[in-house]
């Protein structure tokens, strides 16, 4: 620990803090303009400046890690005209003219820096050169006149994302913000994970949708939960007269620490889909609108008689986009009290069904936690992109490659990782068990077998040649992984998840799926993971909310003669229902979700559905009521009854 | 003590600041029985009187040579300069043109605007004040009280004016301190 006085106030911080983080912690107000808590300090806009004793000149708080003693001063006339001095320079750089600006008002931090320091002109008028804007993103307009070069985004999309997008260009006052090599932002390798937006402390990154539509004063906000994935990031959404406007990061989420993906940050705005607002019957071959009662009879009425059928009976499918209480709901109305045929996601296990047997058959737990990945010195991705459908799990992993984390990508098909990768292995057609053996007879050439098995290193050459890979590949590719001290295999739902546990304990290295869904985990623990085969089912009961139904789902679907979809947007599953219940959408409800590490989380909603929109919950209640059925219990005693491939919270 | 004669003016502005100043609605009567009002462009006195006034009060920035004279003959006459609204205080919307050339201004607005025919001709009488780059009020003329806003509030408008006519000059700050 060491010791020094801000304003007068004597303090005790860890060595190795910097002077501003002292005084935050000592309740000393010092401003800052590039300083983010989540991003490396850089020291670039001076605004900082704090007298130590001692010392020459004026010193940036930010970057200065504290000493012994030291005696910091943060009010002192020198320090408040340097600050106004500072101000005074960065106005005159570029085009901060408020009138035109969307962030002006209260959530520009250059603007309130300056009312903190009362500042009622500029001494220094701008220099007038214009500066390029660039608005070929879908979701972003980057406006170089507002920018203050503080490189906040440069550092966000660096070592929050690992994306190294965004850059400068020139020197000095000339500075220009550039994606790339200067291509548009548009056509960059930009992946609008819209952290850039989220850190930039002035309007210079717009975001096309908020902008213009409220100050953060005048939005609710909703702490919550993104259902976009697995992974299950904390979200912050914005929300005027109940129309959403933004979605942000949750900085404080200990999950995703602020860090979203394109679907969890821009895709909700985009909604382009049809709602539908009323009941739909099926009245003389077409969807006709109906009360809740008609609907709800007619739905009742084409159920009940294919109680407790086994064989064409009732196939019941639910979004796994669903909360945990209504997933329950689905499970004891359709097994337990309707003895339906076949209960289950309309994911059909794909994502979880080797896992959890897996856990079944070891009888416990097997996978790591994200914070594993943040802890590892090496990461081997299985026949999985994360970069895909878990951006964010595929984040963790890029941003921590600059400071050394080895990357191993074992996958026949193009994965987003592979430039990154220290070795991509990939294998020509061949099963992957075969790949798996190779891998651990490289591991025992190599000597860094950490357990036992039976292959043989002298086996490497016939099982490399099998593969159609030299047993130089699988001498790189092994020794990325096994070298490691705490290595992480990620991978999702492989059907040779035993191999694959054997190689992970040869290479004492955790593993990790990555499911599918937001609840995909809670479904499977509910063994609502069968898979749907086309069967002589006489009905299906189709709980889809806000989620979408694969095309060859919605073709099997449409020979069963009595179909009832719950749905949010109007689409070819619900054209070809006999009811639709309106459903509400991910926003509108809120419930627990149980996410890729066993993480249980409860969603909040933030927006109010229409009058006649229901959750999937309510209606099955009051579906149940019509067939005189009492929907009870706790779902968190199922949860845990199966055991689980991952540990799940209590 | 006589009251302090208060004079105004407006230059490249909306006239909106002006507007903000009558929002301060029934309390006018009030500045009306601090400040001798004297001359200013919603009332019959134009012009500042020669003897001089306290305090003046311009609106907008400069952005030709006529507005020159109208702040030059305004510093001339008062003790006070007060810069009233974000054109004034900084440049202000008319400071967008700033980011193109003068001819490029002229030719936009009489030449290529959409609802000019081929007789569109830039205007050039010598009569005419000459169109320059628009400026602040303060790299033209010293000034003493910068209002920023767009417009100021009708409070700070009054919280400005009522603090000059009792002799002190006023802080704008906190909640009076806004730049639009």
């Amino acid at each position: 620990m060491v010791t020094l006085t801000i304003d007068g106030k004597t303090i005790e911080v860890p060595e190795g803090t910097t002077v501003l983080r002292a005084a935050q912690s000592a309740g000393v107000d010092i401003p800052t303009l590039c300083d983010h808590p989540h991003l490396t300090p850089y020291g670039g806009c001076r605004l900082c400046l704090v007298e130590v004793e001692g010392a020459r000149t004026l010193q940036p708080s930010c970057t200065m890690p504290v000493s012994n003693n030291m005696v910091v001063k943060t009010n002192t006339k020198k320090v408040l005209d340097a600050r106004k001095f500072v101000l005074t320079l960065i106005f005159s750089e570029r085009n901060h003219f408020c009138p035109y600006c969307q962030v002006s008002g209260g959530d520009c931090e250059l603007q309130n820096a300056a009312y903190h320091e009362g500042m009622t002109h500029w001494p220094l008028q701008p220099n007038w050169q214009p500066y390029p804007v660039d608005a070929s993103h879908p979701y972003i307009i980057l406006e170089n006149n507002r920018c203050i070069l503080c490189r906040r985004c440069v550092r966000a999309c660096g070592e929050l994302i690992g994306n190294f997008t965004l850059g400068f260009e020139e020197r000095g006052a000339r500075s220009i913000l550039v994606a790339d090599t200067g291509v548009p932002l548009g056509e960059s390798t930009c992946v609008s994970c819209g952290a850039c937006v989220q850190v930039c402390p002035t309007g210079a990154l717009i975001d096309r949708w908020s902008a213009y539509r409220g100050h953060d004063v005048a939005l609710d906000s909703t702490q919550t939960i993104c259902v976009g994935c697995s992974v299950g990031c904390g979200i912050k959404v914005f929300t005027r007269d109940n129309n959403l406007v933004r979605i942000d990061g949750d900085w404080d989420a200990s999950i995703n620490g602020g860090v979203l993906c394109e679907i969890g940050h821009f895709e909700p705005m985009t909604e382009k889909c049809d709602r539908i607002h009323t009941p739909m019957v099926r009245k003389n071959g077409s969807l006709k609108a109906a009360t809740w009662e008609e609907a709800l009879t007619v739905a009742a009425e084409g159920l009940q008689p294919l109680k407790e059928k086994t064989t064409s009976g009732i196939a019941a499918l639910i979004s796994t986009r669903q909360p945990v209480e209504t997933i329950h709901h689905f499970k004891q109305l359709f097994e337990y009290h309707l003895g339906a045929e076949l209960v289950t996601s309309t994911e059909e296990g794909i994502y979880t069904s080797f896992a959890s047997l897996a856990a079944e058959t070891s009888g416990k737990p097997f996978e790591a936690k994200l914070s594993d990945i943040h802890d590892s010195d090496s990461v081997m991705v299985f026949e999985v992109d994360p970069l895909k459908d878990h951006q964010v799990a595929g984040f963790f992993i890029k941003r921590k490659l600059p400071s050394g984390m080895k990357l191993l990508v074992v996958d026949q098909s193009e994965n987003a990782l592979d430039k990154a990768a220290n070795k991509a292995l990939k294998p020509a057609k061949c099963t992957y068990e075969d790949v798996l053996k190779a891998l651990t007879a490289a591991v025992v050439k190599l000597g860094l077998a950490k357990g036992k098995t039976s292959i043989k290193a002298d086996e490497l050459n016939s099982l490399a040649a099998k593969t159609g890979l030299t047993t130089d590949d699988y001498l790189d590719a092994a020794y990325v992984i096994a070298a490691a001290e705490k290595p992480v295999i990620i991978y999702e739902n492989h059907e040779n998840i035993v191999s694959l546990k054997e190689f992970a304990t040869l290479v004492d290295a955790k593993l990790m799926s990555l499911k599918g869904g937001a609840n995909s985990l809670a479904a499977a623990q509910f063994n609502l993971d069968k898979s749907y085969k086309p069967d002589r089912f006489k009905a299906a009961y189709v709980a889809l909310g806000d989620d979408e139904l694969s095309q060859k789902m919605i073709k099997e679907l449409e020979s069963i003669p009595f179909k009832v979809v719950q749905a949010s947007y109007a689409s070819s599953a619900t054209a070809m229902a006999d009811v639709v219940f309106p459903s509400t959408t991910w926003l509108e409800q809120g419930g627990h979700y149980v996410n890729l590490e066993g993480t249980v989380q409860e969603a909040f909603p933030s927006l109010k559905p229409a009058d006649e929109i229901k959750t999937i919950g309510e209606t099955l209640i009051a579906l149940s009521s019509r067939l005189g059925i009492n929907l009870d219990g706790d779902w968190t005693k199922e949860l845990h009854k199966r055991i689980s491939p991952v540990e799940i919270a209590r | 003590m006589a009251k302090p004669k208060v004079s105004t003016d407006w230059m490249a502005g909306c006239a909106g600041c002006h507007m903000s100043l009558l929002d301060m609605d029934e309390r006018i009567a009030k500045i009306a029985e601090l400040v001798d009002l004297r001359s200013t462009p919603i009332t019959d006195l134009k012009v500042p009187d020669e003897s001089g006034v306290d305090v003046g009060v311009l609106e907008g920035g400069i952005n030709n040579t006529s507005n020159e004279e109208v702040a030059h003959r305004m510093r001339s006459r008062c003790k006070i300069l007060v810069a009233l609204g974000d054109c004034a205080v900084f440049g202000g919307v008319p400071a967008m043109r700033n980011f193109f050339t003068i001819e490029e201004s002229l030719r936009r607005a009489y030449i290529e605007s959409e609802s000019t025919d081929d007789s569109g001709k830039i205007p050039s009488d010598p009569e005419l004040c000459k169109p320059t780059k628009v400026r602040a009020l303060h790299e033209v003329v010293p000034v003493d009280v910068f209002v920023p806003g767009c417009p100021p509030n009708a409070d700070t408008i009054f919280y400005v004016l009522s603090e000059l006519a009792q002799g002190r000059i006023p802080d704008v700050k906190d909640d009076k301190l806004s730049w639009y």
